[in-house]
């Protein structure tokens, strides 16, 4: 490990030798150290040898940026990925209504519409956008809404929460609102029930604004090392006096209701007028906000898949899965997940009759579908028709007029 | 989700594989007998509230 100012001092011959050994040093290491060098360039690299990351010095050389490593731990940021819906109406009740892995926590918080909608900041064509569609001006004291986005322990180790060497959090995206002022943008620790929360303040009314957040590293209270609920990421919208009468912890404590939201100054659903849109968001480990990273659509999706997979044939009459009949009325089915699921799938079927079988040049529209074994790699099902089956016989489930679903969905 | 009703699904050995859950606004999905999915988390929590899941 070696740090050096890469100024070589005036000296004895064997001093300024040292030095130049020193520097020399520096250099062949990567100025290798468990802190970031005192002496910095746009353009410098520096070797982390505490966190094992190769960082370079960006061109304002106000923050190092990880080199050849993905740096946003948010998936579907730039809100390309909708699989479920790309309009959702009537939301009065918690859940994944459209873009894949942005979840809606909600209770008395008026009526709203969430929508992909291709209105985004340059670099970034959509957006998730909520329309306030009926309002509840008078706030009860136990409502509240969010924008959430909950993560993996497992992915979130880099963090080292809870031990000496913990992790800052920053947070960076993109918002638009009517509404001007402050919000709360919240961590919440699942595992330790502990959070912390700060404020970002809309400026300008209908304008894309850029907004960075940094949260101190938490030496208290790891994230478990596995595929559970560690982490949420949440965007108040609006909240009660149970959530915003106390004082807002700026740095990670025990959780108290009270603290949660203190300083949220609007409520999305004081007025069918409201609406709040967000993009490019971004969750990176260390101080500084990073430029978005950007990844292919396709990457993105299969990301997404391990939350939630659509099955949905593009065109009428395509195959869904192949099977065979195990009654005259029933037809077992079995087909692959494009990636292995966070877990063992819930599964959804978009309707009884939606599909249609097909055997030996006849075909049969289905009146049920139901699951039978499932698990985090494979799906299979079972469809049942009138009537017209041979037991044993070969035959494939497609689909019947281009309407047909199966989601498979493994969120947290 | 708002749970209405719950029921075993029985697989081809007749032992319950999963579980069909029925909400409120009438919508159906089939939940895995899995501690690790959220959804049957919530089933968990409706029974702990009192309710009960009916046989296959």
């Amino acid at each position: 490990m070696a740090n050096h100012d890469y100024v070589i001092d005036n000296g004895t011959g064997s001093a300024v030798r040292a030095d130049i050994n020193s520097a020399l040093q520096a250099i062949t290491t990567t100025n290798s150290g468990n802190s970031a060098p005192s002496t910095v360039a746009a353009g410098m690299l520096w070797w982390d040898s505490d966190g094992n990351t190769l960082y370079i010095r960006n061109t304002a050389n106000d923050a190092w940026v990880p080199v050849s490593q993905r740096r946003n731990i948010i998936i579907n940021g730039a809100c390309n990925v909708s699989q479920r819906a790309t309009t959702t109406a009537a939301i009065t009740a918690a859940g994944y209504h459209t873009l894949d892995r942005y979840y809606t926590t909600m209770s008395d918080s008026g009526t709203m519409t969430m929508t992909q909608t291709a209105d985004g900041p340059p670099g970034f064509l959509n957006c998730l956008r909520y329309d306030c569609t009926t309002a509840d001006a008078s706030v009860a004291a136990g409502a509240r809404m969010m924008q959430s986005y909950r993560i993996e322990g497992q992915d979130l180790q880099g963090f080292k929460k809870g031990t000496s060497s913990a992790q800052s959090f920053t947070v960076s995206f993109w918002v638009k609102s009517n509404l001007t002022g402050a919000a709360v943008v919240e961590l919440y620790d699942h595992d330790n029930s502990r959070q912390t929360s700060k404020l970002y303040t809309i400026s300008s009314s209908n304008t894309w604004e850029y907004k960075t957040l940094t949260f101190p590293g938490d030496t208290t209270g790891a994230f478990g090392d596995d595929n559970g609920k560690s982490l949420e990421l949440q965007f108040y919208l609006c909240a009660g006096s149970n959530y915003t009468s106390g004082t807002r912890q700026e740095s990670w404590a025990g959780s108290t209701n009270a603290n949660r939201a203190a300083g949220q100054a609007w409520q999305l659903s004081s007025s069918t007028s409201n609406d709040w849109s967000i993009t490019g968001l971004q969750l990176e480990i260390g101080e500084n906000a990073s430029p978005f990273e950007y990844k292919s659509f396709g990457e993105e999706l299969a990301l997404c898949q391990r939350y939630c997979t659509k099955i949905a044939p593009t065109t009428t009459n395509a195959g869904v899965a192949t099977g065979f009949a195990r009654t005259t009325t029933t037809m077992y089915a079995a087909r692959d997940l494009p990636v292995h699921m966070r877990t063992t799938p819930t599964l959804t079927f978009s309707g009884n009759t939606d599909f249609q079988i097909q055997y030996l040049g006849s075909t049969a529209t289905t009146t049920a579908m139901a699951a039978s074994e499932l698990s985090a790699d494979t799906i299979s099902f079972q469809a049942t028709v009138a009537s017209g089956l041979t037991a044993g016989q070969g035959m494939y489930l497609r689909d019947l007029d281009g309407g047909s679903s199966i989601i498979a969905s493994a969120e947290l | 989700m708002e749970i209405s009703a719950v029921k075993y699904t029985a697989g081809l050995d007749g032992n319950n594989i999963n579980v069909k859950v029925t909400t409120t606004d009438n919508k159906e999905f089939w939940v895995p007998i899995e501690p690790a999915n959220a959804d049957y988390q919530e089933v968990l929590d409706w029974v702990e509230s009192g309710n009960t899941i009916d046989e296959a």
